[in-house]
């Protein structure tokens, strides 16, 4: 089946209308916001009414949550992982690090734009944001993926070379499996 | 002999027996601080464990005194009996930072020494597990030197997103709150020099 992104078809409509309900999270915490993770999935909050729930492994999950500071060493597992990931597949960028380096902007460690390396759909910006700012980054990654916007793994696809160009820049000893696209 | 009931003072006057050149002092309650010649630190350190039952080493860290061409490292001892802690201070030279293992006292010293090894540079002679630890790929000068430029590196090496141009400098705002003075040495490492 040719994907055209111009026609809507009552199949697509079908598709992201589940896919928006059953968006499962890999537990894979890079910074200090995976702290507000918790909250946001228990009773409190319950992000679970959204259908959020976390995914054990790579290859069940279909969100990334990039939450806070990215160090050289954890982007290189986070891009093996994003890889290993099965499409439909999103990032969502969380906490002000992820946006422009945040308190780490002159660290020598991590990274400053989290989007030079991963496409990503949602930034929720704050640090750290709170379980409400949390669900509304779903919410709006909701939108798009019923919008059929949220294609963060097409960009990431078509641009590969960029990304990896990047990628390279960062990772010096690249020593990665380049997978078949 | 063990000391069973040892206060901050008794302590002192028994490293002061027996350690003549060691400077001690009592910082605070509970704390206690010993400045040391290089050579004698193990010596010391062994006497601390067995002697005065210092039984837990409870850290090692490092200060670059790039001034004075030094690194400072100390070793934080905890005696449960007394529940005291003491600093022992000593200077390494730092165009040839070496200094001896500590595993063979404190195991867990191992793990301290290559930090330190790793964020100063600094070899610990006789542990053999130096080496990569905490950083990847780490190539060039060990990061938390202080001639090493943090600004200048991350600068080169990532792409720093536009808009941050008017974000303020913590230390002048602190400064201005406060109405101390900002020191030399802080002066140079102005956020302004991203605007450059």
């Amino acid at each position: 089946m040719t994907y055209d992104k111009n026609s809507k078809k009552i199949v697509d409509i079908i598709q992201n209308f589940a896919r928006k309900h059953s968006l499962w999270i890999l537990a894979y915490g890079t910074g200090c916001g995976a702290i507000e993770v918790p909250p946001t999935m228990t009773s409190r909050y319950d992000g679970e009414r959204f259908g959020l729930r976390g995914a054990a492994t790579p290859r069940q999950a279909d969100v990334l949550l990039i939450t806070g500071y990215l160090a050289t060493k954890t982007l290189k597992r986070v891009i093996r992982t994003y890889e290993q990931m099965q499409s439909p597949k999103y990032v969502i960028g969380f906490g002000s690090c992820t946006i422009n380096g945040g308190m780490y902007w002159d660290s020598y460690n991590t990274i400053k734009a989290l989007d030079r390396y991963l496409p990503v759909d949602v930034y929720i910006n704050g640090c750290m944001p709170r379980p409400e700012s949390v669900i509304s980054g779903f919410i709006k990654l909701q939108q798009l993926i019923s919008e059929g916007k949220a294609n963060g793994a097409e960009k990431y696809q078509k641009n590969l070379e960029w990304y990896r160009e990047n990628q390279k820049k960062v990772i010096h000893n690249w020593k990665m499996p380049d997978y078949n696209w | 002999m063990h000391i069973q009931d040892c206060t901050e003072n008794t302590c002192v006057d028994q490293i002061q027996k027996i350690f003549h050149t060691a400077e001690v002092e009592i910082q605070r309650k509970k704390r206690v601080k010993v400045k040391l010649r290089l050579d004698l630190v193990p010596l010391f350190l062994s006497y601390a464990r067995d002697y005065l039952n210092f039984k837990h080493l409870a850290h090692i860290s490092c200060v670059d005194w790039i001034e004075e061409n030094e690194f400072e490292l100390i070793f934080m001892l905890w005696s449960y009996e007394a529940s005291l802690m003491i600093m022992v201070k000593t200077r390494v030279n730092r165009e040839k930072p070496e200094f001896i293992t500590l595993s063979h006292l404190w195991p867990q010293a191992e793990t301290y020494e290559r930090e330190i090894h790793e964020m100063y540079g600094i070899n610990f002679k006789g542990n053999e597990r130096l080496g990569e630890f905490i950083l990847e790929d780490w190539e060039g000068v060990p990061p938390m030197r202080r001639d090493f430029d943090t600004i200048k590196y991350s600068k080169e090496n990532f792409y720093q997103r536009p808009g941050r141009e008017d974000a303020q400098d913590v230390r002048e705002t602190i400064s201005k709150h406060s109405g101390e003075e900002v020191p030399d040495f802080a002066k140079e490492f102005s956020i302004r020099r991203i605007e450059e």
